[in-house]
């Protein structure tokens, strides 16, 4: 969470935040090592590490068949895939480590208690959403979507895709948020009337940890059963 | 604290860039790394174990055409056996009456040789015994002839011979 003072720096004349950019890093190399490590010495009968990757392509892959039929699926596994363990580990690394800088500022945390990360990731699934749409049907089908089931309705359709593109990122970035919000607030109530309230505070704390490490497995799967449900809404044609 | 959401104070669209070129770069990562190996070593273990059943299923049913074939060779085996029981019997069968034919045959051709020899030596014997009845005869006529010579009695001597004779023959 960021609180206090952000850190920022300009390159190529854009700006940007030392947090996110250090985090989403860390995630970045978290989920390399991720795949990389489980995914050493394949074999038809599958050892732990296999085990446990193949395990994690049939969740995503089950979130994704949810919405998307099987024969189209094809890339959007490889998607919903990286997407999820990227976005589950971004929600978790928060809980764990929230290193700040001398003067105060956050520079490790969870990437997606930022917005601005996730509203790309929104934007980025609803972008893939219009690019598989028009691949399939092509642009004229995809875009007559719009003028159905009558011609008015574009206005809805148009606001729709802006609603979908806010609540797909603000959901997500909401949780973690407020979930790192309140470790902070607690933490501050423990230290702040020494070790009659650390007593009180760190069950708290660690109870809070527990339930937002849930949160932030649920919302990263929310985010992945959503962004399939947007998929597939433009791969049919509306009646 | 939400300071950095207001436009202009601070909306870092540099992350945004950075996020979505992070990300590429992940999905090419994760894509070479583990999606392509894991998924095309998940894809032939299904076809592995489709395989495996289909395999299973066939070698079932060539079990079962063996198990059938064994089943109809055993019956065959079993007819032919009585079959070929059927046939010895009725070959020796054949041949016991065949051998009791032949022998009866050959008993009977024995004993017709015999009776025909018998009779034959039967008819020498006869035709010898006759001849030799007729040598003694005229032997006997010819001392009885040296000693008194009548012609008158000689005729009736021999007429009543020869007469004896016929009556001897006939019976």
């Amino acid at each position: 969470m960021n609180d206090g003072p952000v850190s920022t720096f300009q390159f190529l004349g854009l700006t940007f935040s030392t947090a996110n950019i250090a985090s989403a890093s860390i995630v970045f190399v978290l989920v390399v090592a991720l795949v990389f490590f489980t995914s050493r010495h394949l074999a038809m009968k599958p050892t732990k590490g296999q085990n446990f990757l193949e395990w994690l392509i049939d969740f995503t892959n089950g979130i994704l068949k949810g919405s998307i039929p099987t024969k189209e699926i094809g890339g959007f596994g490889l998607y919903g895939f990286t997407l999820f363990i990227f976005l589950f580990l971004s929600n978790e690394l928060g809980l764990m480590f929230n290193i700040a800088m001398p003067n105060g500022a956050t520079i490790v945390r969870s990437p997606t208690s930022d917005p601005i990360t996730t509203l790309t990731f929104s934007l980025m699934t609803l972008m893939l959403a219009q690019f598989a749409g028009i691949n399939k049907l092509g642009y004229k089908t995809h875009f007559e979507n719009y003028l159905k089931p009558f011609k008015v309705w574009i206005v809805i359709s148009i606001f729709e895709e802006f609603t979908n593109f806010l609540t797909l990122g603000l959901r997500i970035f909401g949780v973690i948020f407020s979930g790192e919000m309140l470790l902070g607030i607690i933490w501050k109530l423990a230290a702040s009337h020494g070790i009659a309230t650390m007593i009180v505070a760190v069950p708290l704390e660690m109870a809070w940890q527990g339930f937002s490490a849930f949160l932030g497995a649920i919302q990263a799967f929310v985010f992945v059963t959503l962004s399939s449900v947007y998929i597939s809404q433009k791969l049919e044609v509306e009646e | 604290m939400l300071s950095h959401l207001v436009v202009g104070a601070g909306l870092y669209f540099g992350d945004s860039i950075f996020y979505v070129i992070t990300f590429l770069l992940l999905l090419w990562i994760v894509k070479v790394l583990a999606w392509k190996p894991v998924t095309k070593m998940m894809q032939d273990r299904a076809d592995k174990i489709s395989n495996d059943i289909d395999s299973a299923e066939s070698s079932r049913n060539e079990a079962a055409d063996l198990v059938q074939k064994r089943q109809t060779a055993l019956a065959n085996s079993r007819s032919e056996a009585q079959t070929i029981v059927n046939d010895a019997k009725t070959n020796g069968q054949q041949q016991r009456e065949q051998i009791v034919t032949q022998a009866q045959t050959d008993a009977q051709t024995l004993k017709q040789n015999a009776q025909k020899d018998i009779e034959q030596e039967r008819q020498d014997a006869l035709v010898n015994a006759r001849n030799d009845v007729a040598d003694l005869s005229i032997e006997i006529a010819s001392k009885i002839i040296q000693r008194e010579l009548k012609a008158d009695d000689q005729k009736a001597l021999i007429d009543s011979y020869i007469e004896g004779l016929g009556k001897q023959h006939e019976s």
